[in-house]
């Protein structure tokens, strides 16, 4: 799979000599892949070229930004795209930031917050691309997805650089829908496979007023960072219920309301990650909140735009939490626990300890829907995970799901994940048969999840859509550069 | 066990990429998240801390391959720990240890890098990891210092390689001769007969060296009667403090930073500065005092079988916590007249100097390089000076700023409290 000496000296004159490499030597670093070789492009032009020549010698490729996952065909071209990190734009008074790939989320949302500006940090956290598609902690005020990419700059599969959006008739990223082309239904494609061929050089991404302080008063040394104050106006909750459908009441209502900054379906064992520093403390924390709640439950963050809107979303907070029964987490009252999660759940910067530090590895299945009948699924879900909690193969996470509301509840997401080790194999091929099993029952139930696949099967049930991804993928890569592989993180 | 010992650890690595930026929460903006000096001068996912521990783990299962890149890799990284505290704020493992083995196992298997063993064949020679010229103890003419080989002595400064033989830097000692000697403390120097704390050495992966250098200083600690040792050098302290004890060499030996002294002293009463030192400062945190300077922890135990990452009895995790952070800063605000301001990346998640691991030998521009970028984010402060509290910082500092043409101090803690003094 190596590339000829004079192939590999054609891309190296585009990228340079530094920017480039097939030393056997850092695959195991790049996924334990076996690539012709990894290429650092540092900005459109250098792309354009690389891809350019993948056509020229008909050499397929895939870009990673952060590079958290992926899937990746042996003997293939990598682009790391690190070197493009640039926050390009971030213009106030159109509400938007134009960056590219390598731009973290957490560089960004810094940024952003001394504006007094937010935008949608992805559930994978903040060292992940700004970049990123999904859904994350502040989908009630900032939504997700396609909502939140506007303009884009898009290398093809071919090398054309195409500027959708406004940014396709004038110099202007504001909108995704035009008056240049659109191509939203191309570019941000949420069913399988999930990634638009090609490289995204830069994007627009909507932001969002924050009425937060310009930066958390963090105090303290890692891995223990607490705020030394409430910042004025904020607060932060953890309400349990004595039901399923009083907690999604209370979720419905808190939306129509428009109360909440967050509104976080994290579960206990969820609660207890973000709070603590390693697995020890977070198991026993686990056993105290399990005994402290009386069901299922929600975070919430509330910041008020003056003492008087603060007043007033709390006020409306108790009294739908009142009636819905739910009862605040004595737990998460105590300032410093309540400072630790405000500031994480907004900085999304604990999304590993919810997900990887148990055990090393975890699946998931994440519906989008309608929040109570999605969560109906997940109870289901979250049965079919006690057999695998009482072998040992998963973490003890009480067989909970999670989620949240999308735009003030108009949407919402469930997810439900298996936390492992995925060094036994015994567990690993459980929790792999609980996802096909659960994802099966979710296209069954009518509900999309998006681990469901392959595309020959659930694409009948939805009116053939991938027969004519494929027409559009075979037009836009004609060469067959540019092969799936999975979500990009 | 080496290497071995840290497989698990190593197959932990999810690839999140917290290894290369600051912790999350302490990230202010574009400028300065980056944590690194390697992965943001050479870019590919295997020059970050969770890369090198990726290469690691698909070695020890696939068998060593090294290749001209992998030494690059390898060596091109200043040890500096900044990774595994970043990974450390979310993950239970360890990622600076195995980078560390790895090290020394490149140099067992005799895949060394010629300019360290350069350095090595020189320590091995003269006991200094700098080229000896003169005797080491010459600094000390004329200041009347107790000879601790020869006499006891309450505390035993150590004063280092660099800061013993480099003309430029013998302030440093003469600095810390002349504050000790105010205080009235009872100490004394090994003067011609000390000897290379071995820091560097391990850093470099030439463990055996370290240890041959651990066991000479600790039976002449034992001979001095010292209780208490004080370094003026970041690496001689976790050398002594941390490396020392992790080979169970360290017996009861108090290890001190001076900095650490000197704040004693003021907060006891013994010293007073009263000097105004009309300067606006930022400080600089040497790695091997701050996050590297955390007490080893003796740790022996087993994984829990089963779904988590836990160990019976429960592990410890060194996370950079526990460095010495507070005490050099507690001088600074001590004298009158300097005004403290920080930089974006302080204490545990600090920048290093760029001297680390060796690679102000095995590659002078990287290390060059790194030191810049820490010359940049002083200046962001507006401080008209750069404090710190290690003569390699010191002396990387004002290489880098002599070549960027930028007009900030430099100055080494003790050198500001002589001031004031």
């Amino acid at each position: 799979m190596a590339l000829s000496k004079e192939v590999y000296k054609e891309f190296e004159d585009v990228v340079g000599e530094e920017n480039i490499c097939d030393d056997p030597a850092i695959m195991p670093s790049y996924y334990n892949t076996e690539f012709a070789a990894v290429m650092l492009p540092g900005n459109t032009a250098e792309v354009q070229a690389l891809v350019r020549l993948c056509n020229k010698h008909k050499l397929k490729f895939r870009p990673i930004c952060t590079g958290w996952s992926g899937m990746f065909p042996k003997g293939i071209i990598l682009m790391d795209l690190r070197r493009m990190n640039h926050i390009i734009e971030i213009n106030e008074k159109n509400m938007y930031a134009v960056v590219e790939p390598y731009v973290i989320s957490s560089e960004l949302q810094a940024e952003l917050m001394k504006r007094g500006l937010n935008f949608c940090i992805k559930g994978a956290g903040t060292t992940c691309s700004a970049m990123l598609r999904g859904h994350g902690h502040m989908d009630q005020t900032t939504s997700g997805d396609d909502r939140n990419h506007l303009a884009i700059e898009w290398v093809t599969p071919e090398g054309e650089i195409v500027r959708t959006g406004a940014l396709g008739s004038s110099d202007e990223w504001f909108s995704g829908d035009g008056p240049g082309p659109s191509l939203r239904s191309i570019l941000t494609s949420a069913v399988p496979p999930g990634v638009t061929p090609g490289v995204f050089t830069k994007a627009a991404l909507k932001l969002y007023h924050w009425p937060g302080p310009a930066k958390f008063p963090v105090v303290g040394h890692s891995p223990k960072y607490v705020l030394s104050e409430i910042p004025p106006n904020m607060m932060a909750r953890y309400f349990s219920f004595p039901s399923v459908e009083k907690m999604w009441q209370a979720e419905l209502k808190l939306g129509e309301a428009e109360i909440c900054y967050e509104l976080m379906g994290f579960n206990a064992a969820m609660v207890a990650a973000n709070i603590t520093t390693c697995n020890e403390e977070d198991e026993k924390m686990f056993n105290r909140l399990n005994k402290e709640v009386q069901g299922p439950g929600f975070f919430v963050i509330i910041a008020g735009n003056s003492a008087e809107d603060f007043t007033y979303k709390k006020k409306v907070l108790e009294k739908i939490v009142s009636d819905a029964g739910g009862k605040s987490l004595k737990t998460v009252e105590d300032p410093e626990i309540e400072g630790i999660l405000m500031c994480q759940c907004i900085r999304i910067s604990a999304s590993i300890r919810e997900t990887f530090r148990p055990g090393g590895a975890f699946n998931s299945i994440p519906i989008m829907g309608q929040r109570d009948l999605t969560i109906k699924w997940a109870i289901g879900a979250g049965k079919a995970k006690e057999p695998l909690i009482k072998k040992g193969y998963i973490v003890d996470d009480g067989g909970a799901f999670f989620g949240w509301g999308v735009e003030q509840g108009h949407l919402g997401k469930t997810e439900i994940f298996c936390k492992f080790d995925p060094r036994n194999a015994e567990a690993k091929a459980a929790v792999e048969g609980w996802q096909k099993e659960q994802t099966a029952r979710a296209f069954k139930e009518h509900y999309f999840a998006s681990t469901m696949g392959p595309q020959d099967e659930i694409g009948p049930a939805l009116s053939n859509y991938h027969l004519w991804w494929r027409k559009l993928v075979r037009a836009i890569d004609p060469n067959g550069v540019s092969p799936e592989g999975g979500s990009l993180v | 066990m080496g290497l071995e010992q840290y497989k698990g650890d190593m197959e932990m690595c999810c690839r999140c990429s917290a290894c290369k930026f600051i912790p999350m929460q302490k990230v202010n903006g574009s400028q300065f998240s980056y944590a690194c000096p390697s992965i943001s001068r050479y870019n590919f996912h295997s020059y970050s801390g969770g890369g090198r521990v990726n290469i690691g783990a698909a070695m020890l299962k696939n068998g060593f391959n090294y290749t001209d890149k992998l030494l690059h890799i390898v060596y091109n990284c200043q040890m500096d720990g900044a990774c595994g505290v970043s990974c450390n704020y979310a993950m239970d493992m360890e990622v600076l240890q195995p980078i560390q083995e790895f090290r020394i196992k490149c140099v067992q298997d005799g895949h060394t890098h010629p300019a360290l063993d350069k350095v090595i064949a020189g320590l091995r020679k003269t006991g200094a990891m700098v080229p000896a010229q003169g005797k080491r103890g010459d600094w000390a003419a004329g200041l009347d210092l107790k000879d601790a080989t020869k006499e006891k002595v309450d505390v035993l400064y150590h004063v280092g390689c660099l800061t013993s033989y480099d003309k430029d830097y013998q302030k440093l000692a003469r600095a810390t001769a002349k504050i000790l000697q105010k205080a009235g403390v009872d100490f004394g120097i090994a003067g011609n007969t000390e000897t290379c704390c071995g820091g560097r050495a391990y850093q470099m992966g030439y463990e055996a060296d370290f240890l041959n250098q651990a066991k000479k200083n600790m039976a002449m600690v034992k001979k001095s009667g010292a209780k208490t040792l004080v370094t003026g050098c970041a690496d001689g302290y976790q050398a002594f403090k941390v490396l020392y004890d992790k080979y169970d060499l360290k017996g009861s030996l108090k290890v001190l930073h001076i900095s650490e002294y000197i704040d004693k002293l003021i907060r006891d009463g013994t010293l007073k500065p009263r000097k105004k030192v009309n300067l606006s400062v930022t400080y600089h945190d040497p790695c091997r005092l701050g996050r590297l300077g955390e007490s080893w922890v003796h740790w022996t135990g087993k994984k829990v079988p089963g779904d988590k990452f836990v160990f019976d009895p429960p592990k410890e995790y060194r996370r950079g916590t526990k460095g010495v952070y507070e005490p050099p800063r507690d001088v600074l605000r001590s004298i009158p007249g300097v005004k403290l301001t920080e930089m974006t990346r302080i204490k545990e998640y600090s920048w290093c100097c760029g001297a680390g691991g060796g690679v102000n030998d095995s590659n002078p521009d990287f290390n060059l390089w790194t030191a810049k970028k820490r010359i940049e984010e002083a200046i962001s402060t507006g401080a008209e000076a750069i404090v710190t509290a290690c003569p390699w910082c010191e002396k990387n500092f004002n290489e880098a700023i002599k070549e960027s043409g930028s007009g900030l101090k430099v100055y080494d803690i003790v050198e500001l409290v002589e001031k004031a003094l």
